[in-house]
């Protein structure tokens, strides 16, 4: 139970820190730390194969696309990096309010389920879901990480 | 034979990149050459019933799979990726640039054969995003102030189709716990409007509306077009987008998302408006190649018109006319890099005359706006006529006469084209302009004989061809 | 022998042809090497099919239209003919063309022509047959285009003309294949009631329009004066005339049940009259060695339509007989005006004068096509007008006389021809001129020779060549010895035209004036002027027509103009630019807009809750 709670502070703390932090290299790395989470999180769940997706989706595609939309934006000077670090409080108060009351929205919605629901598969391990059932997409994100590598020689290179 | 398509560009990639860079440098291109051939080699021995066995599988479990619609689009990659590397073999300068070009249009490669052969949804949105990593960095290639700014737009929307995507994934994976298309698609077809589904089904088709360049959803696409470099744009126009965006979209809207009724009549209000700001926006244009994107847009209105139509013929008509758009708007991409290369612009005021000088260009030109534009013999036109009769059998005859009239737009704007480019006289400083190299040329000549070729040997095509495209409609 | 082996004779000139047209302008011999090649391949082909039956059929287009070949006595015949001529030309044309702009063009368009004839001789269905037909068109317009500097306006009004009566073919074959509920030729056999009949007299119209006949034939003298030479030789004289002629046979003997009586007989027959008539007399007031030619290679056709339209089966053989001796002379005749164009520069009757002497190879090779042309004995010409002769005498004496009267009037201005243009006096400028070379001499002397052959031993080409054409069965009956009064009236009418030209000559000065008389005879005058003025000429009588009715409707056109000139473009510009400022290159406002459908196509999924 302990290590539930521990995970749902540490997953949101990580989440609001990718969000506001001023740096996007940070930001990306707190995207990492938060799928990280998020997914030992959906394992404990007991469901594997969305703890996978979130996995790939995160390691290769998201920080793919992060170093393309990096390179071709311009860095901060700390100046405007310091005034940002001011402003993200008064800029982000709003985020958690609106969080709950689009919780307390969804709660009350009534969204019918009535039709049969599979069970999701049993296995456990991730490396026999990664190793076994998901080829395909082990060959699409050494793909994205090679674009994302010529990306990086092509257009930072001076 | 089908995991090679995905292994071999991924091979090359590596060996290329091994460091014996001075060698590499100058194989790439050729690689590249190789590469596409054996791919349209491939094609044709899988479409006659031989390699279909898949040795290479044994050793991975992709689960591809390969039906006609499959074959149609694989070609057409094939052909439009072969022209690309001629186009930049000749447009690119430098051995050291031309050869990371060459790696990203493999990986553009791995990206969209993999995402007409897969059969899950979570892989096919890991391929589109494949397809589309490749496609920012080609766009941005040159590294100007248009090129970044057209690379930015399509990565915002792209992201925002990768968000829509993922969360009807997501949404898609509570339902049904397994993301496979069959799974998926009898879940939908159980789950009988239940409106959760609906809107994965709904945020997904946005997604692929996005990614196809569909109006509304069409902002990054006119200048991701125009400031990609030359090559690139041909990709770009060609397939990559058909690929990511219309592809998929024929894929789930006729085996996963059942043929719905309520899909049908938004890609039918989709298309239609498509087709209608496409034109008028191009009409407007002075700039050749935003003009070609506007026409693009309009051109794939008539795809997505004819997959709401929903019909076997409909949707034959609609595999077909993607096949040939691929065909004649990569010429037409080619034949503005050709002028772009040559003249030094691609603003339609600034030229003029170029007929004359660029032969060639001109008349490939041409047969790609006549093409376009649906003049009969040409591919354009049968593909067009298919969509109109399905149409109209279909009951759905404002829809039809809508095609027809908007086909009226499109041979307005693309004869006002000809005329500014290519007909006239030689506009100033362009009096030393000289044909385009041969590896332009070459490109634009293999496009064309397709164009007409496909044309002209429609009647013999369309039993035996064409008709088995629906085999995959069941 | 292979069944596809029937496909060479189309595909080997239309390979060539194309290969021919890729080749560089330099290498003109290597063109031409090609081109005697391909011909003379064609040639030895056709002749070692000769005489086999093949039928070869596979499928098309669908809807009962199958690429199917018949290869039997008739088309084989008409296609080592059609072989043959584009040998003998091909050759003519090494040296003629030589040095000639538009080379390239010429031999590929000849060779293409060659394919686009075999295919149309050769196809068992009609739409196909209409495409090699089409084709042919094509080519035509092609080779007068290329002429000289302004053949355009020639070319165009051939195009006009045989575009329109191919549309005429179109509508017939149209007709006949609804009647006959099959496209196969072969298969075809219709009976001549109303239906049938306007199939037939549309089918006729493309097929004896495409032989030149009167009226149709008004491009003809034209393209002479235009065209390339070898071309007037090829084409109108020759293959056109085979490919006409061809079709009017096949449809009048085996796909429209013709009988003697009927009023498509006598309107054939008609047809043939007047024709022979008409284009004969303005062959006689030319000044010009290619225009008279021209004019006489239209009045001839109207002895092969009328031996045809007799309906009888000596009617028919003298026809067909003569369509082959008239493609022989004529070419023959062409290639000598070629010839002394080539040699003098001119073609202009009152230039000329004298050469006979300076090229006797060339004034005996027209000699004998002359007088084959006219019909002496024993020359080829004379024995197919004979046949024609005896079956228009049966049918009606009135065709008769206008068959005897063209043949008085084509000796006379025969030998109006010879005299002023090879005998008389020679102008100065003409005293160097020698005789011409030997690739341009061959094909006329073998041509002259072959006129000869057919005519001495005139069984030979009967019995092997034509009769099979009609079969045994229709001949029964049918003897073909000469007619010893239809002989003896001939050689009166030829002398009386010896006499009536060595008069007239006398009298007129000179042998180039010696058709003055006529010329200015009161009534015929009028109408002569007439003519030159080209008030005869259903082409420009068309024109002003359209030229009329255009102008009537100029003011209309203006109006509706406007509509989509300015309005449309109006419409069309306001509504781009209303779009074009929508676009404003923010990538905010498009990610909002791409929202705003995400929304709307959620709702509309979601309506029904």
């Amino acid at each position: 139970m302990t290590i539930n709670i521990i995970l749902g502070v540490s997953l949101v703390l990580a989440a609001a820190w990718t969000v506001m932090t001023a740096r996007l290299l940070r930001s990306v790395i707190g995207l990492a730390l938060t799928s990280m989470i998020l997914t030992i999180i959906m394992f404990k769940l007991n469901s594997p194969l969305a703890a996978v997706f979130e996995l790939s989706v995160c390691a290769g595609l998201i920080s793919a696309i992060f170093i393309s939309c990096i390179s071709l934006t311009q860095r901060l000077t700390d100046e405007q990096a310091a005034t940002k670090q001011k402003e993200r409080f008064s800029k982000f108060w709003l985020l958690p309010v609106i969080l709950v009351l689009a919780g307390v929205a969804l709660y009350q919605v009534h969204i019918p389920l009535d039709f049969h629901l599979q069970a999701a598969p049993s296995e456990s391990d991730v490396r026999n879901i990664i190793w076994n059932l998901r080829h395909l997409d082990l060959i699409g994100q050494i793909a994205i990480l090679l674009a994302g590598a010529f990306g990086v020689v092509a257009l930072f290179k001076d | 034979m089908l995991s090679p398509l995905l292994l071999l560009p991924l091979l090359a990639i590596m060996i290329l990149n091994l460091p014996i860079r001075s060698l590499t440098q100058k194989l790439s291109v050729w690689v590249g050459v190789g590469l596409s051939l054996w791919q349209i080699v491939a094609v044709i021995l899988l479409a006659t019933g031989r390699g279909c066995t898949d040795t290479w599988g044994k050793f991975f479990t992709l689960g591809l799979s390969c039906d006609n619609l499959t074959l149609v689009l694989l070609m057409s990659i094939g052909i439009v990726t072969l022209t690309t590397i001629l186009v930049g073999w000749q447009t690119i300068g430098g051995d050291k640039q031309r050869f990371g070009f060459m790696n990203l249009v493999f990986v553009a490669m791995i990206g969209m054969n993999g995402t007409v052969m897969l059969t899950d949804l979570f892989s096919l949105y890991i391929f589109i995003e494949v397809t589309a990593v490749a496609s920012f960095i080609l766009i941005a290639y040159q590294r100007d102030t248009n090129a970044l700014e057209g690379a930015f737009k399509y990565i915002i929307l792209s992201a925002t189709a990768t968000v829509m995507m993922l969360l009807s994934i997501s949404i898609m994976l509570l339902v049904v716990g397994d993301t496979s298309f069959a799974a998926v698609g009898s879940a939908v077809k159980q789950s009988q409007g239940n409106p959760l589904v609906m809107f994965a089904v709904g945020i997904f088709i946005c997604g692929l509306l996005i990614k196809g360049g569909v109006v509304p959803f069409h902002g990054w696409l006119p200048a991701a077009y125009s400031a990609a470099p030359a090559a690139a744009s041909v990709l770009l126009a060609g397939i990559a987008t058909k690929t990511s965006g219309i592809y998929a979209l024929i894929r789930l809207t006729t085996s996963v998302f059942a043929n719905n009724e309520s899909v049908n009549s938004v890609l039918l209000l989709a298309g239609t408006i498509s087709i209608l700001v496409g034109a008028f926006a191009a009409i407007g244009q002075s700039d050749f190649k935003k003009m070609l994107a506007y026409s693009s847009i309009s051109q794939v209105g008539y795809i997505i018109l004819a997959l709401g139509c929903g019909t076997n013929l409909a949707i034959i008509g609609a595999v077909f006319h993607l096949f040939n758009h691929s065909i004649f708007k990569s010429l037409l991409f080619v034949n503005s890099a050709a002028v772009e290369t040559q003249s030094g612009t691609t603003d339609m005021n600034k030229l003029g005359g170029l007929g004359t000088k660029m032969p060639v260009t001109n008349a490939t030109s041409l047969i790609a706006f006549l093409s376009t534009a649906g003049v009969p013999p040409l591919a354009g036109f049968w593909s067009k006529l298919i969509i109109v009769i399905a149409l109209w059998q279909n009951g759905l005859h404002t829809y039809a006469t809508i095609a027809v009239l908007a086909s009226v737009l499109t041979l307005a704007y693309l004869l006002l084209m000809q005329r500014r480019v290519f007909f006239g006289k030689v506009a100033d400083g362009l009096a030393n302009v000289k044909e385009a190299g041969w590896g332009i040329t070459v490109a634009a000549s293999i496009l064309a004989t397709i164009t007409v070729g496909v044309g002209v040997l429609f009647p013999w095509m369309f039993n035996s061809v064409l008709m088995p495209i629906s085999s995959f409609l069941k | 022998m292979n069944d596809s082996f029937i496909l060479l004779p189309i595909a080997i000139p239309f390979i060539a042809g194309l290969v021919v047209l890729l080749i560089s302008q330099r290498i003109q011999s290597v063109k031409e090497a090609i081109a005697l090649l391909a011909t003379a391949a064609t040639l030895g082909l056709t002749i070692t099919l000769y005489g086999e039956n093949i039928n070869f059929s596979i499928p098309w287009t669908g809807f009962g239209i199958d690429f199917a070949l018949r290869l039997y006595h008739f088309s084989a015949f008409i296609l080592v003919a059609a072989s043959a001529f584009s040998f003998l030309f091909v050759l003519y044309s090494c040296s003629f063309m030589r040095d000639k702009p538009y080379l390239n063009q010429f031999y590929s368009y000849l060779l293409i022509t060659l394919a686009m004839a075999n295919g149309a001789v050769l196809s068992d269905n009609l739409v196909l047959m209409l495409f090699f037909w089409e084709g042919l068109m094509l080519t035509m317009f092609g080779m007068i285009a290329i002429g000289r500097p302004g053949a355009y306006k020639t070319a165009i009004k051939a195009f006009i003309i045989v575009g329109g009566t191919d549309l005429c073919l179109m509508l017939g074959i149209g007709i006949a294949g609804h009647l006959a509920g099959t496209m196969t030729i072969s298969k075809i056999s219709l009976p001549v009631d109303f239906l049938g009949s306007l199939a037939f007299v549309f089918m006729m119209i493309g097929a004896i329009s495409k032989a030149g006949s009167v009226p149709f034939h008004t491009w003809i003298p034209d393209a002479a004066v235009d065209a390339p030479l070898p071309f007037m030789a090829f084409l109108p004289a020759s293959l056109e005339k085979l490919l006409g002629i061809y079709l009017l046979a096949r449809i009048s003997l085996d796909m429209f049940k013709l009988t003697a009586g009927s009023w498509i007989s006598i309107l054939l027959m008609t047809i043939g009259a007047i024709t022979i008539l008409l284009a004969v007399m303005m062959a006689l007031v030319q000044k010009d060695y290619k225009r008279l030619l021209a004019y006489h290679a239209i009045s001839q056709v109207g002895y092969m339509i009328l031996g045809i339209g007799t309906c009888l089966p000596i009617g028919i053989i003298g026809g067909l007989f003569h369509m082959i001796n008239h493609a022989l002379y004529k070419s023959c005749l062409f290639l000598t005006g070629g010839a002394v164009e080539k040699q003098t520069g001119t073609t202009d009757l009152a230039k000329l004068g004298g050469i006979g002497i300076k090229m006797p190879v060339t004034f005996v090779c027209f000699l004998i096509a002359a007088a084959s042309i006219s019909g002496v004995p024993p020359f080829n010409g004379f024995y197919s007008k004979e046949l024609v002769y005896d079956a228009a005498l049966e049918r009606g004496t009135i065709f008769y006389l206008a068959a005897i009267l063209g043949t008085f009037l084509t000796a006379a201005s025969f030998l109006k021809l010879g005299h002023a243009a090879f005998l008389g006096k020679r102008s100065e400028q003409n005293d160097n001129v020698r005789e011409t070379s030997l690739p341009m001499l061959v094909p006329m002397i073998v041509i002259a020779a072959v006129c000869i052959v057919f005519g001495v031993w005139n069984y030979l080409p009967l019995n092997d060549l034509i009769k099979p054409i009609l079969g045994e069965e229709r001949l029964a009956g049918y003897e073909f010895s000469p007619n010893t009064m239809l002989i003896t009236i001939t050689v009166i009418v030829l002398v009386g035209a010896l006499l009536h030209h060595l008069f007239a000559a006398k009298v007129n000065g000179s042998g180039y004036k010696a058709s003055d008389h006529i010329r200015h005879a009161p009534f015929l005058e009028v109408i002569y002027t007439k003519a030159e003025k080209r008030w005869f000429d259903p082409y420009d009588i068309g024109l002003k027509i359209v030229q009329g009715t255009s102008r009537l409707g100029w003011w209309i056109d203006r109006g509706i103009d406007w509509l989509y000139e300015d309005f449309a473009v109006q419409v069309a510009k306001g509504l781009s630019s209303i779009i074009k400022l929508a676009h404003t290159g923010s990538y905010s406002m498009y990610v909002v807009w791409s929202l705003i459908g995400v929304l709307f196509v959620v709702i509309m999924l979601m309506k029904s809750f």
